[in-house]
This record gives C-alpha cells, structure tokens and sequence, in this order.
C-alpha cells in the first residue's frame, strides 16, 4: 500500500498539452476515481502514474519515493486494462503465475500463490480454462487476479466497465468495490461514467481539458460543484445554469433573471457572498431539487418534452432562450404545452460568477 | 444449392401445386448446376496428374515419333522408379536440395524475424530502409542470377570487398569451387528472400495486441521473455505460413541458381529442379522426368499437409 503525490505534474505531446500541471494526493488505501469527458487528461494522468509514459514536467511520488526513471516494471503497479489485456493463448492459471514466472519464482511458490488468489477471486474451477472464452466479468477477475498476486502498491484500473453493457454493469461495480475491500489497496480508477465514479470511489477528481477541476467526496462534487463545469458534468442531467443578475426585493436577495422573471429569495449566506457582487451571475439548481409551486412563488415556464423513466420523469421546461430540466419522482401529470412553476429548493440553490465560472461560496 | 432452393418458399411451391423440394433432391440440382465448372477444375488439376503418372510408366520421349496418348506401347513395367530409386545423381541432387533448404530457410526466418521486430518500432529513416528491404523481392530471379553470377566473379565486387578488408589482393574463383559455389547460390537465395519472410512476419508482429505486450511489461517480464511468452505465440500460425511458403519455395530453386552457375562445377550445385531439367531438355527422357516430378510433388504434399494440420491446431487457440 502506498500514497500518490502528484505534483505540478506536465505532460505534452509535441505542441498539444494532455496535462497542465496536476497536483493531487492520493492516500493509502483510498478509492479515487479520474473523471471526465474523453481528453481530458485522465487516461494520461494514469500512464504516468504506471509508467508507460514520461511525465514533461513535475514529479510523481509514491509515498516518499520519486518515480523519475522508474521503469513500468519496477513500479510495484497493478493495472487493469480497458479490454483486460488478457494473454490468450494461456489458461487462467498461466495468467495468474505470469508475474512470479517472469520474476523467476520457485514452481512451489508459484503454485501457492496461484491457489490462494483463485481462492480469493473464486477462479479456482476455472483455473485450466482457456483464457480466450471466459464472460468479461470472469476476464475483469483474472486481469485483477493476475496484478494481485503480485501485491502491487497501487492498482490502476483504466475504464475496466466500459466494454460491458449496461445491466452488466451493476454487477461489475459492485464485484469491484468489494474486491477493493478485500485488498485495501490504492485504486486509481479512470472513467469517462459518472456513475462508476460516484458509486465506488472515496473521492473524485474531476477533470477537463487537461485541467483538474475540483477533487472531493461524491458528495461534495455533487453538491457543491466549484465550477460551471462540475456542475454541467456530474449529474444526469447535470445542473440547470440560468443567466441573470443579483438584485434586491422586498423579500431579500434574489438574482433577476430578465424574461423569466425573478428567483425566489436566496439564503442568507449566500445572499452575504453575493452582496458585493454586480456583474452577471449563473443562478444553478439541481434538476432533483425542484418543486411545482403556486404562482408568483417560482419560474414559470413552457413543458416542451416530457421522458418518463419509470421511476421518474425528467420534464423539460423553456422560456424564451432559457431551458432547465426537472426530476420528479412521479408522474406529475405535466404534458408538452402546459404551463409550470417552478421553484428549487432554497438550499440546493448555488450561484456562478459567469466571467470566471467558478461558484461563489456561501459563508 | 440451398440458396437455389431458398429462393421459392415451400408455401409458395405448394400453392403452385410443386411438392416440396428435399435437401437431396437440392442437392443434386446444386452437383448438376456446379458440374461444368467442376469438370473444368478437374480438367485444370487432374489432368496434367494423371497424364504425368501415365507417362512416368513408360519410355516415351517427345523423339519417339508418337504422340504421348500411345505411349502405353512403351510400358516400362514400372522401371523409371526403381531406375529412380537407384540414380545416385538423383539422390546426391536431392540431398543437395535439401542441404540449401535447411540453410536458406532458417536464416531467412531469423533474419526476417530479426528485421520484422527491428521495424516494428519507429526509427529514424524507416520508410526509406523499408523500400530499400523490400527491393531484392522485386527483382526478377534470373536478373538477380545475374547479377550474383558477376559479383561472384573472381575479379568482382565481392573479391574487391575482401581484398580491402584484408588488405592483400583476394582472387577466390568462388563459381568455380564446389563448395564456395554452393555458398554463393545460398547467398544468392537470402539475399532474395528474407524480404519475403520479413513481409510476412513483420505483419503478423504489428497483429500482436500492444495491451498484452503492456501487460507483460507492468508484471516484470523483461523484453527477451515477452518475446518469448507472448510474441512467438501469437505469431504461431503466420510463422508456420511463412516457413510452409520458403520451404515449399526453396525446394523449387531454379532460376537464380541455374544462371549462376547452371548446376556446375560439375553437378556441385545441381539440386533437383536442375537435374529436371537437364533430363528434359538434354536428355529428353521424360518419362523418367515425369517419374521424378511425382516422388517431389509426393514429398511437397507431404509437408504442406503437415503445414495444415499445425496451423489448424494452432487456429484451436485464436490469438
């Protein structure tokens, strides 16, 4: 087990910058998921880290040790590849003893440890199987198996779920986070689904354009985004973002909207962080977090489409060139046409400074 | 034949008062539909076979002032192959064939294997190495006979070369001693082929998944023991290919040998298709040289099936 530092880590390819300086810690035994849209600089990130590519500038740590000149091998790194990077002309259980093999590992040890982790990761009926006809769950525990055996420090896992489909899915997650459990170790785990991340990680990086733009719990990233592209990005569907300006009413601080009117008050603390600001704000709130309320207390808008999920319903509203998006639990009985009010809830509610696009904080 | 009868439903037959058509029944009609074209096949193919082992019983030759399909009036009672079994320069030429291939094949397997791993990766001036590589393939056999024959000269290039190495004037007639000519047709046939075992391997080396190679690399395999686990087993099949080709190949060597040296000094470098040769166009004894061209192809047909049967076992375990 072992802590990540990364530190004002660079990497470029020719003219085209991956990664503009990084810094993030990682601590032993943590669950921390890279996320972000495809080029966003996660994957790269994770090369670094593993060592199939240089970093252009700054340092990686593993604990206290530096990882310059490091090769791959050498790492004590785990990694599960996107597609698993099963050897396939092996069995399963040439697959697990390929590390100690390679190391030149006495045959009874070898065959130790192979039984003990087939044990561990329940291979044990299928370790004389072929590797190239195994489900992909099966694959996921043999590529695991086979870094695990080698007692890595860190285990890096590059978008592992994305070639399984979707019911699949759940399954694989959950198999996952309980392996992780298992072996206490520190996981770096790459993805471009949010729900991967938020579902197993401890905390999340999130990322975009080669930037890191906010590191926290879940919840933390889900609830308190620190920019407009968190708040876009994590969710589905992601923060409603209304343009306007702060101004006062009888009631307290609100943030005029223009054609759509004005919100309700906002809370104090955030109306106190907000006093000072004139210039143009975002006003977000969570498609979860909205209420149907009586006129003159919400957003009236147009329905322009309505998607019934099963268990809830995502109506689309519009007025003018505003859009927002509302989850209900139930089937409020709204139809394409009708007039809605809305209104968010008051603690849900957070405010972008629209020049910078980062969130001003309440308090 | 399916397709054929698949084209009307069964319903559609039935209403139109046909009784439905059996899967025998379609398949007659496919062998009736298909048999021209198989006649053709089997005239291509059998024909010339069986017009071989006819004559290759007899003692016709183009000289006997009768066309071949009387040659069962020369019936020789079988006495081309046991003359065959006791040629000793047909055996000395077949030995001789088979010392060439033993030496060629390997070396133009390690060679384009090493060639194929060194353009794998990128290096400066790649293309230009690979045009360059690819050249001696291109080169039309007895073009590339002669040339070897003029390099091998005892005032050629290759002696210059080996004087300057060495500082002392060398004149080694090398197209003139029995060994040293076998070298230089050997030399001759490398130069030409590797490109061909380079091609194929090089393609069956870019087939490898770079995800596993990563893999090995992240578990500590060193570069020697990736090769050794995971490259040469995913080339298993192309590897069996190329060496199936070059050995079938070089068991066939003509063109460039026979203008470097014509089978000579002596018979020092005559291998089997040579010898063929002279017995067709010299001595004209073709029923002795239709004897021999069917023990070769036996031996041919005998690795190519060996090459088969490895390459659908290998096939079992996809890469």
């Amino acid at each position: 087990m072992s802590a990540i530092h990364l530190q004002n880590l660079v990497k470029k390819f020719g003219d085209f910058t991956a990664l503009k300086t990084m810094d993030l810690a990682i601590s032993d035994g943590e669950f921390m998921a890279l996320l972000g849209p495809s080029g966003c600089g996660k994957s790269t990130t994770m090369n670094m880290i593993a060592g199939m590519e240089e970093p252009t500038g700054g340092k990686i740590l593993f604990g206290e040790r530096d990882m310059a000149g490091v090769p791959m091998g050498r790492r004590g790194v785990g990694f599960v590849f996107q597609n698993y990077a099963i050897f396939t002309h092996m069995t399963v259980r040439q697959n697990l003893a390929y590390g100690p093999r390679m190391r030149g590992a006495a045959k009874a040890e070898i065959d130790r440890r192979v039984g003990a982790i087939a044990e561990m990761l329940q291979l044990s009926p299928l370790l004389d199987r072929k590797a190239d006809r195994l489900s992909v769950n099966i694959l996921q525990r043999v590529a695991i198996g086979r870094s695990a055996i080698m007692e890595p420090a860190i285990f890096l896992l590059d978008e592992p779920l994305s070639n399984v489909d979707a019911a699949f899915r759940a399954v694989m997650r959950t198999e996952l986070k309980q392996l992780q459990r298992q072996f206490r170790q520190t996981m770096v785990y790459v993805t471009h689904d949010q729900l991967e991340a938020m579902t197993m990680a401890d905390r999340i990086a999130v990322m975009d354009h080669g930037v890191l733009q906010q590191v926290g719990t879940p919840l933390e990233v889900y609830n308190d985004p620190a920019n407009v592209f968190v708040a876009r990005f994590i969710g589905a569907p992601g923060m409603n973002l209304l343009k306007g300006r702060p101004a006062q009413s009888d009631r307290g601080l609100v943030v005029d909207l223009g054609p759509l009117g004005i919100t309700p008050p906002l809370p104090d603390a955030l109306a106190a962080a907000l006093r000072g600001a004139r210039g143009e704000v975002l006003y977000g709130f969570r498609p979860e977090q909205v209420t149907l309320v009586q006129n003159g207390q919400g957003l009236a808008m147009q329905v322009t489409f309505v998607e019934r999920i099963g268990a809830r319903t995502i109506v689309h509203l519009g007025h003018g060139e505003s859009a927002v998006k509302a989850v209900f639990d139930n089937d409020v009985g709204l139809a394409i046409g009708d007039t809605a009010i809305v209104a968010p809830t008051a603690s849900s509610v957070r405010v972008f400074d629209t020049a910078t696009g980062l969130a001003i904080k309440a308090g | 034949m399916s397709a054929v009868t698949a084209m009307v439903s069964e319903d559609e037959m039935k209403a139109a008062g046909a009784r439905p058509v059996s899967r025998d029944e379609g398949a007659r009609l496919g062998f009736r539909l298909t048999l021209p074209a198989q006649i053709l096949v089997l005239f291509i193919s059998a024909f010339p076979l069986l017009m071989q082992l006819y004559i290759s019983v007899t003692d016709w030759s183009p000289l006997s002032g009768t066309g071949w399909w009387n040659a069962w009036s020369m019936w020789n009672s079988f006495a081309n192959y046991t003359d065959l079994a006791a040629d000793p320069r047909f055996w000395s030429a077949l030995k001789r064939t088979a010392i060439v291939m033993i030496v060629c094949v390997p070396v133009e397997f390690l060679l384009g294997l090493a060639l194929a791993t060194l353009f794998a990766d990128d290096f400066p001036g790649k293309r230009i190495f690979y045009s360059i590589l690819l050249m001696p393939m291109m080169v039309v056999p007895a073009v590339a006979g002669y040339m070897f024959f003029m390099l091998f000269q005892s005032g050629g290039p290759v002696n210059d070369i080996l004087s300057a190495l060495t500082g002392s004037p060398v004149t080694i007639a090398w197209l003139s001693d029995p060994t040293l000519a076998l070298i230089a047709v050997m030399v001759a046939d490398i130069w030409q082929w590797t490109p061909l075992m380079f091609l194929i391997l090089l393609a069956g080396l870019v087939g490898v998944p770079e995800d596993q190679i990563k893999a090995a690399t992240l578990l500590g395999a060193n570069p020697w023991q990736r090769f050794v686990t995971i490259v040469l087993p995913k080339m298993k099949t192309i590897i069996i290919i190329a060496l199936a080709i070059r050995v079938i190949e070089n068991f066939k060597i003509f063109d460039t040998l026979y203008i470097m040296t014509g089978g000579g000094p002596g018979v020092a470098t005559e291998t089997i298709s040579v010898y063929i040769y002279k017995l067709t166009t010299q001595d004209l004894i073709w029923g002795y040289v239709a004897a021999i061209a069917l023990a070769i192809l036996i031996v041919l047909s005998i690795v190519a099936v060996f090459a088969m049967k490895r390459m659908a076992r290998a096939r079992e375990v996809p890469a």
